[in-house]
């Protein structure tokens, strides 16, 4: 291959990849995702009040990336300000074998093969959570990068890509709205000392659902005070 | 398993109002499930006047709600909706759009519950559908007809009890002719009944199992419990229609010499079952009927023994809040027990004066009541006020003739104390000598009253001017009120003014859970004073609207609304509506004084359960619409 023709690859590889490159190896129900996500125009002028917003919380055997996996994933739907709680999403994977004596039990209290649950295929979970998620929601959540990733390693594992829709960090909004100074705290973004601070009580917390709804207020709590901060409707370009 | 928001929804409904009627917990959590969270930051409007409803009505999670009427620019607020208060109901009751405008006073989160889901269980359960028909109440004050809260409206026939009608108090336990014995014992075990019906495809009864029949025919062997009902039912049956008093039935009883008789629908055995009496029930009215505690007070020779018997009152009373009873019936009851406990106490004096010697009264008298009790509207026993008004004598007997009446009325305030009536702090009783007058004293008393309107004068008014004569003669308490209505067609304006006056000093909290005007010091810190604040701006309205029109002989607060109701077509709802809130408020009072065992005068916010603070809340309303009103009528405005 001549020096030219492997450059112009590589740069379509890089550059299409993320957009328009389908990979014939993808199982079904990726690639038909991924293909409706590639005529996803980025409207940055959408107002947040007519996206739809999905709030996704993620329970894992660990904090890490390569080898920890996911063992619940709760969702709900926003739409303006209205939680739709008939409308939600939940999904158990059995724990790997290899994970179970992990301290994370103690974190979740989600119990290995509990009978209070009912698992399914990890491929299974993924074919729900994308058809939940559509290809135009706007994801939300609280430190969310870290659920993204365990989500897209997940779809790795299924022989597909990584998400592709876009993603809003609740942690980066209230940072935002308080930034940080270096007498803060390291923790005064976390989950807890937010919804402590918003008072937004933490029932069901450590369960994928009941932070996702936890997470789901404060999204609504931040968002009010952004706008009144900017005086202004907000829109999808104010969360880039 | 449920999803735990839902199950957090759920939580948060089964302990509020109306869903707390919703006993299913499967029913409440498909509700829960149908849910929706709304957001709302301060000042959002969740609806507007003349909108159409959603499928939805809403409560409160957290935050505030005020509900606005809106007249032109101006808004005027209605009520304020604090965590776990209902609101925009209108949808799930009637057909038509928002009245009021609902807006954020706080940052809030709303459950958003689905109309159609929860239309379904009004049907299932009755507290839902009265519970709800009284809070739309509250935000359709100026509506022409008010939904009203059902009571059951015992039929008023004193003295007569025995003509009580009859309560269908429960559902009547039936059974089908195919059920085997066991099944039915089975089945009034779980019911808690003594006797079930047996009937025909069309619930008409053919027969009746009582627990005699399983004493006799089952424990004893004679037949086997395996067997159909037919083989111990007594038949046929004795029925009887719904609308039968007491001795109706208990005539039938005895003329059959059966302890059981169904009810139906047309009152033969041709027509679905409707209840059963059985002669216990007819025990347990007899037990609660006013009509034989007030000949056992008649009959009574000690104040202790009246003490006994006026408890009783009590208990009578009890069962009649908790059956929701008419205030109107109720106040009627007590207002007759009450009087019968004073005249016997007379009585009991009059005696003791001739045990002393002192022979008979030496000149005709009447003893008044005053206060509340003079009113009728006195259901606990608080303070005793009275006093005591004799004909004019010469001159040369009158030290003998007073002093005669001041020791008859140590003794009769003294049996009354001892019956559980306390001495009055303020002494305005029978026997103290200022209050015990011959008629020419009293009048120029009241003449005094109503001429030098001072504070003290004013509080006089307020507690002699509501009179009515116990026992006496019965000619010298007329001879009072036709003064005072003579002295009144003088220069009266100011007299009645500063009555007005007094009757709107006490402002009342228009808004309960957040601004409730609680006691700032004292004994009573933090306590809401349920008769300066909202039952007194009422009687004291009443009075002077109704000495305005020149009404006398109407002593109750509600029945004087009535009449002014009448007098005042243009006013008429108006008055309507304060009537009625002064029933509740007697009601509300009775209920937490007997339930603390005092006057129930003081209440604590959060000893009221949700639908005694509804109600509470809907009666502020008339007591400021009453209080505008005589501010305009008596133009208060500038005397201030």
């Amino acid at each position: 291959m001549e020096g030219r023709e492997w450059l112009e690859e590589l740069k379509k590889m890089l550059s299409g990849r993320k957009k328009d490159f389908i990979d014939p190896q993808w199982p079904d129900w990726y690639r038909d995702y991924a293909t409706k996500c590639m005529s996803n125009r980025r409207d940055d002028d959408l107002p947040i009040q007519q996206a739809t917003i999905v709030v996704i919380d993620a329970e894992t055997t660990g904090l890490d990336l390569k080898n920890d996996t996911l063992i619940s994933l709760g969702g709900l739907k926003i739409l303006g300000t209205t939680i739709f709680v008939n409308g939600h999403f939940e999904g158990y994977l059995p724990t790997p074998e290899k994970q179970e004596d992990k301290g994370a039990v103690a974190i979740h209290g989600i119990l290995p093969h509990s009978s209070r649950y009912t698992y399914e295929l990890e491929e299974e979970l993924l074919v729900r959570l994308l058809a939940f998620l559509g290809t135009d929601a706007i994801i939300v959540g609280h430190h969310i990068g870290f659920d993204v990733e365990m989500i897209n390693q997940a779809l790795a594992r299924q022989g597909g890509g990584p998400l592709k829709n876009r993603v809003i960090d609740t942690g980066k909004i209230a940072e935002r709205l308080q930034p940080a100074g270096y007498w803060t705290p390291k923790d005064k973004f976390t989950l807890d000392s937010l919804a402590s601070r918003y008072r937004i009580p933490l029932s069901d917390r450590h369960t994928a659902l009941g932070d996702a709804y936890i997470t789901a207020v404060l999204w609504l709590k931040l968002t009010a005070r952004l706008r009144e901060k900017m005086s202004r409707p907000l829109v999808l370009g104010d969360f880039v | 398993m449920p999803n735990q928001v839902t199950r957090r929804i759920y939580d948060f409904l089964k302990e509020v109002p109306p869903f707390t009627y919703v006993d299913d917990k499967e029913a409440l959590m498909r509700v829960a499930g149908k849910a929706e969270v709304v957001y709302l930051p301060i000042g959002t409007v969740v609806f507007s006047p003349d909108e159409r409803p959603p499928e939805r009505f809403y409560v409160v999670k957290e935050g505030a709600i005020e509900l606005l009427n809106v007249v032109g620019e101006a808004e005027q607020l209605v009520e304020r909706c604090g965590e776990g208060d209902v609101f925009g109901i209108r949808p799930l009751l009637a057909e038509d759009n928002y009245r009021l405008l609902a807006r954020a006073a706080e940052e809030s989160l709303l459950y958003a519950i689905n109309t159609k889901g929860f239309r379904e269980l009004l049907g299932d359960y009755p507290g839902l559908t009265q519970y709800l028909a009284t809070s739309m109440a509250s935000a359709n004050r100026s509506a022409a007809t008010p939904p009203k809260v059902p009571v059951v409206t015992a039929p008023l026939v004193l003295g007569m009890s025995e003509l009580q009608a009859v309560h269908r108090n429960r559902e009547p336990v039936i059974c089908p002719g195919t059920f085997r014995i066991v099944a039915a014992a089975k089945l009034m075990t779980e019911h808690n009944v003594g006797s079930i019906v047996v009937t025909d495809r069309s619930q008409h009864p053919v027969g009746i199992i009582t627990d005699r029949d399983l004493r006799q025919k089952i424990a004893t062997g004679i037949k086997s419990n395996q067997e159909l009902v037919g083989a111990i039912m007594g038949k046929p049956v004795v029925c009887i229609g719904e609308n039968v008093t007491a001795a109706d039935a208990q005539i039938e009883m005895m003329k059959r010499g059966i302890n059981h008789l169904v009810q139906t629908e047309d009152g033969t055995d041709q027509s679905p079952v409707t209840g059963v009496i059985s002669k216990h029930d007819l025990l347990v009215l007899q037990g609660n009927n006013p009509a034989v505690l007030i000949r056992e007070i008649g009959r009574a020779k000690s104040a202790l023994y009246l003490r006994d018997l006026r408890g009783r009152g009590e208990q009578l009373l009890a069962s009649y809040l908790e059956k929701e009873v008419s205030i109107a019936f109720i106040t009627s009851v007590m207002k007759e027990l009450n009087d019968e406990v004073i005249r016997k106490c007379i009585k009991l004096g009059l005696a003791r004066m001739q045990a002393d010697g002192r022979g008979n009264p030496p000149a005709l008298f009447d003893w008044l009541a005053l206060g509340s009790q003079g009113r009728g509207e006195q259901l606990l026993r608080t303070d005793q006020d009275n006093a005591l008004i004799f004909e004019d004598v010469p001159e040369a007997r009158y030290n003998t003739v007073k002093d005669y009446f001041l020791q008859l009325a140590n003794y009769v305030t003294e049996y009354l104390q001892v019956v559980g009536f306390d001495y009055c702090p303020a002494d305005m009783m029978a026997s103290n000598p200022k209050w015990c007058l011959p008629v020419s004293k009293w009048k120029e008393q009241f003449s005094h009253w109503m001429a030098e309107t001072t504070a003290e004068n004013v509080l006089n008014t307020s507690i002699f001017f509501d009179f009515r004569g116990v026992w006496g003669d019965g000619s010298l308490p007329d001879k009072l009120t036709a003064h005072i209505f003579s002295e009144l067609t003088g220069p009266s304006r100011r007299f009645l003014g500063s009555l007005a006056q007094a009757a709107i000093d006490n402002p009342s909290p228009l808004t309960f859970f957040r601004n409730f005007m609680v006691e700032r010091s004292g004994e009573h810190k933090d306590q809401f004073d349920l008769k300066s604040r909202a039952m007194r701006p009422l009687t004291d309205a009443a009075r002077v609207l109704m000495l305005e029109a020149r009404q006398g002989g109407v002593n109750n607060t509600f029945r004087r609304f009535e009449a002014l109701a009448k007098l005042e077509p243009q006013n008429a709802s108006l008055y309507q509506d304060a009537a009625e809130a002064y029933e509740v408020l007697i009601r509300l009072r009775a209920t937490i004084g007997l339930r603390r065992n005092d006057s129930g005068r003081f209440l604590k916010p959060e000893e009221l359960g949700k639908i005694q603070r509804l109600l509470l809340r809907n009666s502020f309303t008339p007591v400021k619409d009453i209080q505008t009103l005589l501010g305009m009528r008596f133009q208060l405005n500038f005397l201030r």
